[in-house]
């Protein structure tokens, strides 16, 4: 032992960053106390979320400085942290349970609540039993993210609706988290596959600099004339949006924040543009400006975020379609939020990949076995879609009189499922391999998370409430 | 050429490209049905708000506002069908084959090109012994091991999970067993919807567009009802259902929302429960103006009650929230807000009819010349409970469809068919040897590292009894 600490002098313990996420988890557990002490209500799901919120981000941080630097004591200490927020969220699910008096799938706050407790579990499996270590790296952000929307939702516990007063739905929604959690690992392997694949790393600048661009112009679709950016407004009192006439809802403009944004859109697709130029030109020095222009472009997404929390939060606005000034909050537009911070994490992740490309192809298991593992990962989500399908196929048949209506949610499922359906074919009868089959479980993932949150939110139907 | 051109369009659906390709259609078709606003769901109204009439025009040329139910899209899923069938019927024999006839003795180009092998030198001669310690060892490792008999020697085959080989067909099959429920559901199924009040019956089904169905039987509500959670929202609705035939009940259940009530392969599902605006009955008390005991009525709308041996009267109409106006009295809403009622008191001998409005309407009331004052003690009112009526045959196609590909998935991807064999055979200098040979059909790394460990054991083993031979054939030679 003594010796080992001896030879790995020269490349740090890490003890300083342990010590200051260590320091930085025990003041705002203290803090949280305090507040708690001061309310007098210690055990509530909020509380206990607000501990796992806390202990995750401990834990993003260490596996974050695990990606950077390697240092191996990291990662214990990362996964005691993770296996400290499970216990919190767990503790979050069953106070949420036994508050509500049913498990906790019926709505989309509930839901969210399990998908991140699926992530860390299997973030834990993946590490122990597969030594995939900086797996955390992307799915503790995730599960950050996940617990940061939560705080958004309305938590209220509402009682079931007759319809969904039925052991099928919980049969559905456990298998729909399983499957979709166990994509969202396919996911990650799949991108670690084209790391250890040798895939440029300029592709990957092209690929972060097109999703990020992306999600900018897709929040900017709501740009409004003189600069503004329109969000739906929000009834405080029942926490949900309000709406002009049936329909129709009702939406606000905050000021400048149109502008702000476009500059930052012009700051995360220059990287995108200067790689198309470089393409022609081999001129390694476009390469190099693009890569500081990611760095200044995190920099400006960061004040953008925070210029928009800042607008968003509890602020009255002037709309374009009624008098007066109406209400928002952070609440009424979650897509742009999650929109933001995850333009912001894939960038850092970029850099990580950057600066530390050769530390990470070390860390991670080969290009062969990673490819295994996706294959296996998607093995078992197959499966559980196709049941997860089959019993809410069911359960509609029981409460609507109908297995399959074509509703948006229902078509979407239909949609993943053949995706999947189309790798499993291609990777074995066509014998695809490496880094088609791992395109493949990327382009799955990303309709795995549009019918989670795109159908809910942009596409009407009988699936309202999750 | 004639013959080969049903089966060049075998072979082209039979192509994984070609599936493919359908696949995707049926994607991009899809999504498009989901970004599309679709006709029998939303509003008219909506979609005309929603689309400029000629985009809207355009799509609806284009079956595009009812994908689904297109003719193309039917097609389209006719072919993804033809295209599994194909697929499956040309590669059917070949697996079948295979299935049916394992490969039990393998020649020497397959042996060498097997991935996991082995060659264990025996020093002993004892070729059957050899052969019978592997055998054993495979035995317990589940493999089932048979000797193949040859003209002198007898080698080893043993296997596992055989019918995993078979087990995507069935997915594939149970595919066409969904598709053909859904087709006949397409073709012979229909929906409709019932609206019952307390007491009613009806054997008239009201679909969403088209005539409505006449069932062979009627169903009666016998009551229904919603109970509400403390904070108003509703917990649960419930129906009283029978079943009428032929004059008399043949079924009866309680249904609520997820429980339906099933008779003849009609289910009836609890879809809606409200207020209709009518009224069940009027509570009255009805005082003679002759200082006779007062007397209380239940009467409903249209029933006529008597009163006296002259006097009777009828409840003409009943406005649960009127309002007067332009001298005329009108209905605001269903819902009891400032409900009037109209009363008409006949006399059979006069034959004169007396306008009685409760509360007093001026213009409309005689209430002071009618032979009875009335008060409204209260009021029932008629809810309607909604029934969602289905008629599915091809459902249970559907869920034999779904059990069969859960048990295939399980089947491919969790059950792997692995194979070993083992046969002696002598090497160049003419020395005993056994070669192991093994292979899976899936899981590969996983199988290696069982094959290993079956090849150590049978060595360890091997070794074993050969010294435990050795001496006995010492301790037979010292005994002599």
């Amino acid at each position: 032992m003594a010796r080992a600490r001896v030879e790995e002098q020269p490349v740090a313990t890490g003890a300083t960053l342990v010590v200051a996420v260590g320091l930085g988890v025990t003041f705002l557990l203290f803090i949280a106390f305090l507040n708690v002490v001061k309310s007098g209500n210690l055990l509530t799901d909020s509380n206990l979320l607000y501990a796992a919120l806390i202990f995750y981000s401990g834990a993003g941080t260490l596996y974050l400085g695990f990606g950077i630097t390697g240092t191996p004591a990291y990662i214990r200490f990362a996964s005691l942290a993770t296996w400290a927020g499970l216990i919190a969220n767990t503790g979050a699910v069953a106070h949420r349970w036994y508050e509500a008096g049913h498990p906790p799938f019926a709505s989309i706050y509930e839901m969210l609540l399990m998908f991140v407790w699926t992530l860390a579990v299997l973030t834990l499996i993946a590490e122990q039993k597969f030594k995939v270590k900086v797996i955390g790296t992307v799915t503790m952000p995730l599960a950050i993210v996940g617990v940061v929307l939560m705080q958004l939702l309305r938590t209220d516990v509402r009682p079931l609706v007759p319809a969904l007063q039925s052991t099928w739905l919980h049969v559905h929604v456990t298998l729909a988290m399983l499957a979709y959690a166990a994509c969202a690992l396919s996911f990650a392997l799949a991108m670690m596959f084209l790391i250890q694949d040798r895939m440029k790393t300029e592709t990957f600048l092209a690929a972060t600099s097109l999703f990020s661009a992306a999600t900018y112009v897709g929040v900017l679709t709501r740009f409004e004339k003189w600069g503004g950016l329109s969000v739906a407004a929000w009834n405080p009192e029942e926490k949900s949006e309000a709406f002009l006439s049936k329909g129709v809802r009702l939406f606000v403009v905050i000021p400048d924040l149109g502008w702000m944004l476009l500059l930052v859109l012009a700051a995360v697709a220059a990287p995108l543009v200067l790689y198309v130029v470089w393409r022609k030109t081999q001129d390694q020095g476009l390469l190099d400006m693009a890569n500081r222009v990611v760095f200044l472009s995190i920099l400006l997404q960061v004040l953008a975020l925070v210029f928009f929390v800042l607008r968003a939060r509890d602020g009255h606005y002037a709309s374009l379609d009624a008098d007066g000034l109406f209400p928002t909050t952070l609440a009424a537009s979650p897509f742009i939020l999650s929109g933001l911070v995850g333009a912001i994490f894939v960038s850092l992740l970029y850099l990580l990949l950057l600066w530390r490309r050769e530390d990470l192809e070390r860390m991670l298991p080969s290009a062969d076995e990673l490819d295994r593992i996706t294959y296996k990962t998607i093995a078992i989500a197959f499966p559980l879609l196709t049941l997860m399908i089959a019993a809410g196929a069911y359960w509609a048949n029981r409460t609507w009189g109908s297995y399959w209506s074509w509703d948006p949610k229902e078509t979407w499922a239909a949609i993943t499922w053949l995706v999947y359906a189309g790798y499993l074919h291609m990777r074995i009868s066509r014998g695809w391999r490496g880094r088609r089959a791992a395109y493949f479980a990327i382009l799955g993932f990303g309709v795995v998370m549009f019918t989670f949150f795109g159908v809910t939110y942009l596409l009407p139907g009988l699936h309202a409430y999750a | 050429m004639a013959a080969s051109v049903p089966r060049k369009i075998c072979q082209t659906f039979a192509n994984i490209k070609t599936g493919v390709v359908l696949l995707i259609l049926v994607v991009i078709l899809s999504a498009a049905g989901t970004l599309i606003l679709q006709r029998p769901v939303t509003d008219p109204d909506e979609i005309e708000r929603a689309y400029s009439p000629q985009v809207l025009h355009l799509l609806d040329g284009l079956g595009l506002t009812d994908v689904f139910h297109a003719w193309w899209f039917v097609l389209l899923l006719s072919l993804v069908s033809l295209s599994i069938i194909a697929a499956s019927v040309q590669r059917f024999p070949n697996a079948w084959r295979f299935f049916a006839r394992p490969y039990k003795s393998p020649d020497k180009t397959f042996r060498k090109a097997l991935p996991n092998q082995k060659l264990i030198s025996i020093n002993n001669e004892d070729e059957e012994a050899a052969v019978s310690v592997a055998e054993r060892i495979l035995q317990k490792a589940g493999f089932r091991p048979e000797r193949i008999v040859r003209e002198k020697s007898f080698s080893l085959f043993g296997e596992r999970n055989r019918f995993s080989e078979m087990a995507v067909y069935i997915v594939h099959a149970s595919l066409l067993l969904v598709f053909l429920g859904s087709n006949i559901d397409a073709l012979l199924g229909w929906r409709g919807f019932v609206t019952l009040t307390r007491g009613q019956q009806s054997s008239e089904v009201k679909p969403q567009n088209g005539s409505p169905r006449h069932l062979p039987f009627a169903v009666r509500c016998d009551g229904a009802g919603q109970e509400n959670y403390a904070d108003g929202t509703p917990k649960r609705w419930w129906s009283d259902l029978a079943i009428i035939k032929d004059g008399q009940v043949v079924l009866r259940k309680q249904i609520v929302v997820n429980d339906p009530l099933i008779y003849a392969g009609v289910r009836f599902y609890q879809a809606s429960y409200g207020k209709t605006g009518k009224i069940d009955k009027l509570v009255l008390t009805a005082t003679p103006r002759d200082g006779h005991a007062h007397q209380e009525i239940a009467i409903g709308l249209d029933e006529t009650i008597p009163l006296d041996s002259d006097t009777r009267v009828r409840l003409a109409e009943f406005i649960p929230d009127y309002v007067v106006s332009d001298g005329q009295v009108y209905a605001r809403s269903n819902e009891l807000e400032n409900p009037a009622a109209h009363l008409v008191v006949e006399s059979r001998k006069s034959g004169q009819t007396i306008n009685v409005w409760l509360p007093p309407i001026p213009g409309f009331e005689q209430n002071a010349s009618s032979p009875y004052a009335f008060e409204g003690k209260d009021v029932q009112m008629a809810y309607f409970t909604g029934l969602e009526v289905s008629h599915e045959p091809g459902q249970w196609s559907v869920w034999a469809g779904v059990v069969l590909m859960g048990i295939g998935l399980a089947v491919v991807f969790y059950f792997v068919h692995t194979r070993v064999w083992v046969v002696p055979e002598r090497d160049a200098r003419g020395q005993l040897q056994l070669w192991i040979g093994g292979t899976a059909n899936k899981n590969k790394d996983a199988f290696e590292q069982r094959f290993r460990d079956l090849v150590e054991k049978i060595e360890s083993e091997l070794k074993i009894s050969v010294e435990a031979g050795a001496e006995a054939s010492a301790a037979v030679l010292t005994g002599r």
